[in-house]
This record gives C-alpha cells, sequence and structure tokens, in this order.
C-alpha cells in the first residue's frame, strides 16, 4: 500500500516538475517578453526579442517591429520590415508607418521622394492622400519658397487647413529682420540698428554710449587736451564699430530664432497629431 | 545486507527532490546567465535577460536580486536615473537589512556620481540616523567623504575621512589636496591691489597688464581733475578705470577658480587610476 502511495507521489510531481520547468526561449515566452518591453516603451530591446521570432508569419509581429525601430529613429531599418500581403489587416496602417518613416529620415527633402520605386507597394488612395500631406509638411520645412497655397493645403480635411495655413502664412512672410538695413541703422544713428531687431535696451545703451564719447571726444578736441581727444575719439569708434557689428549679428540671431521657432512649431504639432496617424492600442 | 525496499525508498526520495528541484533548475540558469553577461560586463544583454527573468518570475523569488543587478548594469552604462529606479525597487522587495543598506549604499554611490550632492548627503544622514545602521557608521562616513570630494569640498572630506581613521590615506590625500588649492577669497582680497591676485595665482603677465592698465586709466582720471575736466575724470574713472578695476577683481577669482578646478581634477584622476580601494 505504502509503495503505491509513494509512486503517485512520485509520478505526480515528475508531472509536476515537467509542467512547471521553463522555456525562457520559446517563441511564445519571447512573444510575451517582447509584448511587455514593447509596452514599457523599452523599444531597442522589443525589436530584438521580435526579431528573434519573426520567422514566424505574423503581421502583427512585423507591425511592432516596424514601430520599434520608427520609435528609436531607425527609420531605413524600420522600412526594410516592411512585408505585408495585400490582404493583411495591417496592410494599410503598415504602409503609412513606411511613408512616415521616409518622411522622418528626412522631413525637409521628403519632397523629392516621389518616386514609385521607393515604395514597395502600390500606392492606393489611402496611401496616397497620406503622402501627400506629408510632401505639403516636407515643403513648409524645406527652403522651397513660392509653393501656391492650394498646393499645400489640398491633401488636409477642413480643420486642418487653419492650422497647416497659419504654419504656410509664416513661411512665407516670416518676421525677418534684414541684416542690411540693421547694419544702415546703425551706421546713420548708433543703437538704431539694435532697436530695430526689438533689442531696445542695447540700442539705448549704444545710442548713449557712442553719444557721450563722441562728445568728450570734439570737446577735448576743442579743448586742445588731444591725449584725452585721441583716446574718446579711439573708445567712441570702437563702440561706434562694434554697434554695427552688433546690430548685423542680431539681426542674424533674429532670423534664426524665427526659423528655430516655425520648425519647434510645426514639429510639435505633427507630434500632437501623431503624424495624421491613428493611435494604436496593442498595450490596452 | 540493504533490503530491495530500502534501495527502493532512497531511489525514490532521490528522485522526488531532483524532480523538485527541476523546474527551479530553469531560472537559476537564466539567472546565472544573466549574471554572467553582467560579469563580461555586457550589460545591455544583461538587463534584457534580467527583466526576461523578473517578467516570468510569478513567484517573484527573483524580485530583489534581479532588479538589483538591472539597476547595477544600468549604473555601469551611466544611466544613473535608471539605475536608481531599479535600486529603489531591489530596495523595496528587499527582505534583509544588510540587502536594504546595501540597496540604499548604492542609490547614495550613483548620487554621488551623477553629482546630486545634496540628495547623497541627506540620504547618508538618514541612513547615520537609523539605529538598525549604526553598526555601519565607518562605511556611511567614508561615503560621506567621497559625496565631499565629488562637490570639491576637500576640507569636509578629509573630516569625513578622519572620524574613521585620521591615518586613513583619504584623510592625508584630501588634506594635501586641500592645502595645495588657492584661497578665492584671498585672491580676491589681495587684487584690491591691482595685479596682486594675478600674481598670487601664477597669472604673472595678466597681472602685469593689470597693473598697467589700471595705472593708465588712473592716471588720465586723476589728470582730468587736476586740469579741472571734471566731467573728463567722472567718465574716464568710471566708464574705463572702474571697469578695468573691477574686471582685475574678476580676473583674480576667475584664475583662482581655474587653477583649482586643475588641481582637483588633477586629484580626482589620480583617484580614479590609482586608488585601490572602493570608488563610487
Amino acid at each position: 500500500m505504502i509503495k503505491i502511495i509513494f509512486n503517485l507521489i512520485l509520478i505526480a510531481s515528475t508531472i509536476f516538475s515537467q509542467t512547471d520547468s521553463f522555456n525562457f526561449q520559446s517563441p511564445h515566452n519571447i512573444k510575451l517578453f517582447a509584448d511587455y518591453l514593447f509596452c514599457e516603451g523599452d523599444y531597442l530591446r522589443a525589436a530584438e526579442e521580435y526579431e528573434k521570432i519573426s520567422t514566424i508569419s505574423d503581421d502583427t509581429i512585423n507591425f511592432k517591429i516596424m514601430i520599434s525601430y520608427s520609435e528609436i529613429g531607425l527609420y531605413q531599418q524600420s522600412n526594410l520590415k516592411y512585408k505585408f500581403q495585400p490582404n493583411s489587416l495591417l496592410t494599410n496602417d503598415a504602409r503609412r508607418l513606411f511613408i512616415k518613416n521616409l518622411f522622418l529620415d528626412s522631413p525637409d527633402s521628403y519632397y523629392e521622394k516621389t518616386g514609385s520605386e521607393l515604395f514597395p507597394f502600390q500606392l492606393d488612395s489611402l496611401s496616397l492622400n497620406y503622402r501627400n500631406k506629408l510632401i505639403s509638411i516636407s515643403f513648409l520645412f524645406s527652403s522651397v519658397e513660392n509653393i501656391p497655397a492650394e498646393e499645400i493645403l489640398y491633401p488636409f480635411e477642413l480643420q486642418e487647413r487653419k492650422i497647416i495655413l497659419s504654419f504656410y502664412d509664416q513661411k512665407k512672410d516670416p518676421s525677418y529682420k534684414s541684416p542690411l538695413l540693421a547694419g544702415v541703422f546703425s551706421t546713420i544713428v548708433p543703437g538704431t540698428g539694435k532697436m530695430y531687431v526689438g533689442e531696445w535696451g542695447d540700442g539705448i545703451t549704444a545710442f548713449l554710449i557712442t553719444s557721450l564719447f563722441a562728445f568728450l571726444a570734439y570737446d577735448n578736441f576743442k579743448a586742445h587736451h588731444n591725449t584725452r581727444a585721441w583716446i574718446f575719439s579711439g573708445l567712441g569708434a570702437f563702440f561706434y564699430g562694434g554697434n554695427i557689428y552688433g546690430s548685423v549679428a542680431a539681426a542674424q540671431i533674429f532670423k534664426a530664432r524665427i526659423d528655430f521657432e516655425f520648425n519647434d512649431g510645426l514639429k510639435l504639432y505633427l507630434e500632437q497629431q501623431n503624424y495624421f496617424l491613428p493611435e494604436y492600442d496593442f498595450c490596452k | 545486507m540493504i533490503s530491495v525496499n530500502k534501495i527502493f525508498y532512497a531511489l525514490s526520495i532521490l528522485l522526488l527532490c531532483n524532480s523538485a528541484a527541476y523546474s527551479q533548475d530553469s531560472f537559476d540558469e537564466q539567472y546565472n546567465y544573466a549574471q554572467s553577461l553582467f560579469n563580461e560586463e555586457n550589460y545591455f544583454d544583461a538587463v534584457t535577460e534580467f527583466k526576461r527573468l523578473l517578467f516570468f518570475d510569478m513567484s517573484e523569488q527573483y524580485s530583489f536580486s534581479a532588479n538589483k543587478m538591472i539597476g547595477l548594469s544600468h549604473k555601469q552604462g551611466a544611466k544613473f536615473s535608471d539605475a536608481i529606479r531599479y535600486l529603489t525597487l531591489a530596495k523595496i522587495q528587499a527582505t534583509t537589512s544588510i540587502d536594504i543598506y546595501n540597496c540604499r549604499i548604492e542609490i547614495i554611490k550613483i548620487n554621488i556620481l551623477r553629482r546630486t550632492i545634496s540628495k547623497a548627503l541627506s540620504l547618508l544622514d538618514s541612513l547615520s540616523n537609523d539605529p538598525g545602521f549604526r553598526i555601519n557608521i565607518d562605511e556611511i562616513n567614508y561615503w560621506r567623504g567621497w559625496a565631499y570630494i565629488f562637490s570639491d569640498d576637500w576640507e569636509k572630506a578629509s573630516q569625513s575621512f578622519a572620524l574613521i581613521d585620521s591615518n586613513h590615506f583619504l584623510t592625508t590625500f584630501c588634506d594635501s589636496v586641500d592645502n595645495d588649492l588657492y584661497s578665492v577669497t584671498l585672491a580676491k582680497v589681495l587684487s584690491h591691489i591691482p595685479g596682486l591676485g594675478h600674481f598670487y595665482t601664477g597669472e604673472y603677465l595678466s597681472g602685469l597688464l593689470s597693473i598697467g592698465w589700471n595705472v593708465l586709466w588712473g592716471y588720465i582720471t586723476v589728470n582730468s581733475f587736476v586740469e579741472d575736466r571734471v566731467f573728463d575724470g567722472l567718465m574716464v574713472g568710471s566708464l574705463l578705470w572702474w571697469r578695468f578695476y573691477s574686471g582685475n577683481l574678476q580676473n583674480a577669482e576667475k584664475f583662482a577658480l581655474q587653477k583649482n578646478l586643475e588641481k582637483t581634477n588633477s586629484a580626482l584622476r589620480f583617484l580614479q587610476n590609482n586608488f585601490q580601494g572602493e570608488r563610487p
């Protein structure tokens, strides 16, 4: 009797141990772990794990690999992972992600990438519209000028057009200050170039100091105190020249700031709009 | 003569133990594999494997050790915020006071490395105020000393190491560095006589130039007043002489700070390359 009970325990424990022995590298477990990493935002590790099981024909895995590489800025590598059949449920999403990757790889020259040979799929109306939206955005990032507003706006829906139009207006008529004009202003009246750029405090100070040194130089020459007169002349000339240079530089810095703020605003808008893509809910 | 029954029971017990241990083996193997990656300094993969272990460890048996190792791996990769996050998780999962203490010390060391010194010092204070860790007071003072080293307060560092042993290598080393540093206050006070602060920090050419400029503008200022050109004197005095005089004060301070930085950097390099004891 004891032998029978003992044998039963032994068999049960053996079976139990076998079911409990764990294979960390089974495809199922790799996928579970990769999903966890993906949802944690650890995209590099997630991509590595998904790659281990990428031989399994699973569109969701392929799509997640594309997203993971895209999230860490490896856009070309992400696009290399595009292998979807036209009838797949994720084909439309994958196509748009492919287009987004092409755009993010070089936002300011994406509009040049219009050839169909760049796409491993036929552009349907949905993809075409999405590509055209990003081409319009690319024009806004680029240094290309004089593009008609209609050409930029036509791919967008009505509510998007208002914002895109405001970006377009900023791009077309930026509130730059001319470095040449700033220099000329400061040459005629010291400090006015700085005031033109909006640096009122610096402008007034430059005006007062240069005028003061000019007056002191004049007054000392008049009183025949030549040494001091030359010192004040030298200092006045130094401030005068410095102010002209400073005004030109201030106008250039002003231009760079306007460009930076424009690009930053556009990037922020795109991120808020998720690059006109739907939010995926793989982690909900 | 051993009976067949006895042999049967002995073998059965052996098999039973083996089979019970078998399921745990795969988790142990995973832990050892991750640990070996850590030992090989392959910290990225070590983090992946420890994370894998944590993810599948439903019994939470490895929660402490895996979190701790992830924290240490991140520390080696200089991802200090992540390191602190995982070490804090390890501290929460720790079951013994030694483990809790070790995690807290690691967190302090990371704060020292990332130069959040005030945080490191407050953590050290809370550790030394904890009656359970009174026994570790020497180690706490040791890391307090390092915290002061990284905040360039070599005098306080020396005092902290002296609490462990007045003849401790780091006590004498910090003392010598502290004695070797220029006094920024003295440099500023001396430079009230133009150029003297520069001479004190060994910047002789700058000192001579400073004297020259101050003598020139001082002479022109005084000369203007002597010649009854009061407005000239006021302008030269305020716009030029004062500018060069205050510049001389600022330069003396800047040179003292710059020279001190060179000395402390060289001391830190020495400790990094030659010091055999424990470092953050």
